[in-house]
């Protein structure tokens, strides 16, 4: 097995598919490439076939420029598609509630309370223009 | 008693440990024959032994081996087909 060597991969999901082998790791495994995905493979999942490509790099580029001229299938793998992270929007579910549960124990409770209600309208309305900002940059 | 037709052997017999911690006897369909080799007719690894609905509900990947061939010849003829198609 040298490097060069067209192959069949005889086990596996490429199993039929025409390799080149790229590297030799050790007297078992070497590293494929070509109509199969790239990796390593024993030497005894591979049928070597009458033909042999001059390879110098062994990048995939150069390997699928010369199965291309041999005419034979090459496997490209399609990149990832990226999704940009939808944004959290905890600023405005969190911060209604508590206002709510607030009104109704003031409104029930004695004058005592009253006190606390004062300190708590003002917050009120610095929170909801800082909400209305977030949406418009948004 | 039991049914009758439960006394015919043409139901499996499964004994099943009850959540009461009594041992019971379940009766239940019996499974297919192996899956064999289409060329060697010998027994398939990695392709499971149960009724259809069963298997219905696994996976692709867990039915058959995702080798070309895979499901209807052994790993052996596999090779030997593919030998034979490159040439």
């Amino acid at each position: 097995m040298e490097k060069g060597q067209v192959c069949v991969k005889l086990a596996g999901r490429d199993a039929g598919n025409k390799c080149v082998i790229v590297e030799v790791i050790d007297k078992n495994f070497v590293t494929v490439d070509g109509g199969v995905r790239r990796k390593r493979c024993n030497i005894d999942h591979l049928y070597p076939i009458n033909l042999k490509l001059d390879i110098k790099s062994g990048s995939h580029e150069e390997i699928a420029a010369a199965f291309k001229a041999q005419n034979l299938m090459v496997w490209e793998t399609k990149p990832k598609e990226q999704k940009p992270k939808p944004i959290p929007k905890r600023v405005e579910k969190s911060k209604p509630k508590p206002k709510k549960a607030a009104d109704k124990k003031t409104a029930k409770k004695s004058t005592k309370k009253a006190d606390k209600k004062s300190e708590e309208k003002p917050a009120k309305v610095e929170a909801k223009p800082a909400a209305k900002e977030t949406k418009k940059e948004e | 008693m039991v049914n009758g037709s439960k006394k015919s052997r043409s139901q499996r017999r499964v004994t099943v440990k009850t959540p009461g911690n009594r041992i019971v006897t379940h009766y239940r369909k019996r499974k297919p024959s192996h899956t064999v080799c289409g060329t060697c007719s010998a027994k398939l690894n990695g392709v499971p032994r149960d009724i259809p609905s069963v298997i219905g509900k696994m996976n692709k990947s867990q039915r058959v081996p995702s080798r070309p061939f895979g499901g209807n010849l052994c790993t052996r003829c596999t090779r030997r087909e593919i030998i034979a198609r490159s040439q």
